[in-house]
């Protein structure tokens, strides 16, 4: 079983529809593929039409796996389900804080999901803080959508700098283009210039698209609904890429 | 979830429920959206011995020609086929079709076996999904309905699949009280039996070895005459394959329960009157004999490949014209075979046999005809299995050829008996002897096999000689295969000899003084 984080400390970036049509991909290549959805928005969740679970105490969230499989929603893709969101997760820090052993939680959790799955795909908030940190030890991968705006370089190299000081493996970071405009010169040179600086870009780009934003209409990945389009293959070209380094 | 794969629930639903009783009652809980159906006229296959049945598993030829193959688990489900296409409404043996994962299982369940149909209807499966109001699935299902093509519109069988999704088991539930209201009820039986049951299928495994349990004490005469009627019953139902041509394992089954009838009466000759015995062999042998020429065909051109690869490459077209003969002597002598089974003559003679043995026999007692049957059986068997083991002692290298076949007929002998007497027995050691015989009995099968071919194309050269055009081709790719033949059949005999010396030796002899006794009353029981 391996585990992808779709992870970015800025907002807006296209994480969830990273991880939602990663997700799609994988099931439809014949993985077993669970997504978790933490963010506590529950996006992803939305985007495979659950709602968000009721509140309730996320202390066993953490540590028994019945307790566990029983949030586990089957999607209405075949071999893709879904631990959704749930509004308490905004107290996952204050929650792990207050645990032994706090920052290897959620890998714990995870790997005993490990005869269950063949992929998990997190889809995390945009924060930096313990959650975070559980995110970056549980996973094989840290996936990382960079807008290709300076802003955006920033808080990648923030992310960077973080993982040097803690101490996490900064191999697993895989970042890659996502909504980027082909006909904005701006984008092409960061995309160029940063290729250059960091060579463990990810070659496929993902497109900012009118088909992606209107995830939230059809409630369905894009894979499931214009599959044929050249800017959403990409995703597939993404999936392809990641099983080959995982 | 892996562990989720499985988990479904079959109800059978009344054949008089409409489409709209259906939807109606399911919409009362459920947003019903129908994805697929198809409607086709279909045809489950399988062969004669029920292979397909035996594995759990399920063919369906459908309209277009193509079959496809399911688990039990997965049934009719047309996502979890394994699928044969292009292939033609001739193809029915495992060599017929093309490349695939489904042939492969084919050829292992199948071997020489014919596909053919053993139910024709139409077909009807949809697959729904209950969701709800923002179209989340809640729960898969699948309908299929099974009708006769006569009267389409009423099924003669109506199941529902129900196939939860993870994390939604109160909705699972949900729809099962519905379907239940319809007045479905869940279906218990194995996937396979409640299907074809409900269609009115039911498969009848054939194989030509007989299952009979004789009781001890029964008296001998009575106990051949079991034996032989099962045979011929066995021979009996080869007939229409043989008929129709099915595939060439009903003539030879045929033969090998004539085979086992005439064993019967010729090592169990002293349960019948004296002058009754060369009579009764001989009947049965007659029409054993019939066949002859037909099996020799259906051997030698099924085993065309392996011929073929005996041979040097540049000699193996010379081959074909002998092959193309074959063909044809086989065309016409499979249409001279069913006309004689299809005839008066052969179901006289039949049913006159039947109704020797049927009725007792004769009422004239011989000297073992009431005696306790274990009393033949224990004296058959030990008699025999010294005999062998004499022979086998006398064996050297330059021994004939002709005392190893003896030996291979005596085995043959033993064989039967343990088939007619075996249950009397132990049945573990029984076992173990039947396991070293078969061992012996393949060897030297393989060993007789390659003396016949080798005689059968020395006769097919020899009759080249008379024929005025000669095919130079022909004759040295004969020549070939007759040396082939021969220095493989050199080869065999070496084994023959060591199998034979196992057979014989101290442990396996004490086997036997200790296996074929008559029990004492009380261990036969617990053994049992």
């Amino acid at each position: 079983m391996k585990i992808v984080a779709s992870y970015s400390i800025k907002g807006g970036v296209g994480k969830t529809a990273a991880s939602v049509n990663l997700a799609y991909a994988a099931a439809k290549a014949g993985n077993e593929t669970l997504l978790v959805d933490l963010d506590p928005q529950g996006a992803s969740s939305f985007y495979f039409r659950i709602g968000a679970r009721k509140k309730e105490n996320t202390g066993n969230f953490f540590s028994k796996k019945h307790r566990l499989l029983k949030h586990i929603k089957g999607s209405n893709y075949k071999q893709l389900d879904i631990l959704p969101a749930n509004l308490s997760f905004r107290n996952f820090d204050i929650m792990l804080n207050n645990m032994s052993k706090s920052k290897k939680r959620l890998k714990e959790m995870l790997s005993s999901l490990k005869n269950e799955y063949d992929l998990i795909i997190l889809d995390c908030p945009p924060n930096l803080n313990l959650l975070s940190e559980n995110v970056f030890n549980a996973a094989d991968l840290v996936l990382v959508p960079v807008i290709p705006t300076t802003l955006s370089e920033r808080t990648f190299e923030q992310l960077l700098t973080f993982f040097d000081r803690n101490d996490y493996k900064k191999k697993k970071i895989r970042p890659f283009f996502s909504m980027a405009q082909g006909k904005n010169k701006l984008h092409h040179q960061t995309i160029k210039d940063m290729e250059k600086k960091y060579p463990v870009f990810l070659k496929s780009v993902i497109a900012f698209s009118a088909d992606i934003e209107r995830m939230g209409i059809h409630r369905e990945p894009v894979l499931a609904y214009a599959s044929q389009k050249n800017h959403v293959q990409s995703y597939r070209t993404l999936f392809n890429e990641i099983v080959n380094i995982l | 979830m892996k562990a989720s794969r499985n988990n479904y629930t079959r109800y059978l639903l009344p054949d008089k429920m409409t489409k709209k009783h259906f939807m109606d009652t399911l919409q009362k809980c459920f947003t019903i959206n129908m994805f697929e159906t198809t409607s086709e006229t279909f045809s489950i296959l399988d062969s004669f011995e029920c292979g397909l049945y035996n594995q759990r598993m399920m063919a369906v030829r459908h309209e277009n020609n193509n079959i496809s193959l399911w688990n039990e688990d997965d049934l009719l489900d047309p996502e979890l086929s394994l699928d044969i296409e292009n292939t033609t409404v001739h193809s029915r043996f495992w060599w017929d079709f093309p490349d695939s994962s489904a042939k492969e299982i084919l050829k292992d369940i199948l071997d020489l076996r014919a596909l053919s149909p053993i139910y024709k209807g139409l077909l009807k499966t949809e697959q729904f999904n209950f969701q709800n109001e923002e179209g989340k699935i809640l729960v898969f299902c699948q309908l299929i309905s099974i009708s006769e093509p006569a009267t389409p519109r009423t099924p003669v069988m109506r199941q529902a699949k129900l196939i939860p999704v993870t994390g939604y088991m109160k909705e699972y539930r949900q729809a099962e009280e519905l379907l239940k209201e319809l007045g479905g009820f869940e279906a218990t039986l194995p996937p396979l039996d409640s299907l074809l049951g409900a269609i009115g299928v039911l498969p009848q495994p054939y194989t030509v070895k007989p299952k009979l349990n004789l009781s001890a004490s029964m008296t001998a005469r009575a106990a051949a005459n079991s034996i032989i009627l099962t045979m011929m019953e066995k021979q009996r139902l080869t007939e229409d394959g043989i008929i129709d041509d099915i595939d060439t394992e009903f003539l030879h089954h045929y033969r090998v329960a004539i085979r086992m009838t005439r064993a019967a009466i010729a090592q169990l000759k002293d349960v019948f009157p004296e002058q009754d015995v060369e009579m009764l062999k001989n009947r049965f042998g007659a029409l054993a004999r019939k066949t002859n020429l037909l099996r020799d065909l259906d051997v030698f051109i099924l085993d065309k490949k392996r011929y073929m690869n005996l041979l040097p490459e540049s000699l193996r077209s010379g081959l074909s014209p002998m092959f193309d003969d074959f063909e044809k002597s086989r065309t016409s002598e499979v249409k001279k075979i069913a006309r004689w089974l299809s005839g008066k003559t052969y179901k006289n003679e039949m049913t006159e046999l039947e109704a020797l043995f049927e009725h007792g026999y004769s009422a004239l007692e011989t000297e073992w005809s009431e005696k306790p049957t274990i009393d033949l059986a224990v004296n058959k068997i030990q008699k025999r299995y010294r005999k062998i083991q004499k022979a086998a002692a006398k064996i050297t290298s330059d021994t004939p050829d002709e005392a190893i076949h003896d030996i291979r007929i005596n085995c043959k002998k033993l064989r039967y008996l343990l088939y007619f007497f075996g249950s009397m027995f132990k049945k573990k050691q029984v076992k173990v002897v039947i396991n070293h015989l078969k061992s012996l009995q393949d060897t030297l099968g393989v060993f007789n096999d390659l003396t016949v071919q080798g005689e059968f194309l020395g006769n097919y050269l020899y009759e080249l000689e008379h024929k005025p055009k000669k095919d130079i081709m022909l004759i040295a790719s004969l020549g070939g295969l007759i040396s082939s033949l021969y220095s493989m059949q050199r080869l065999e005999r070496d084994n023959c000899i060591v199998e034979l010396a196992i057979f014989s030796n101290a442990e396996n002899r004490q086997l036997f003084k200790e296996t074929f006794i008559q029990p004492k009353e009380k261990n036969m029981e617990s053994e049992k």
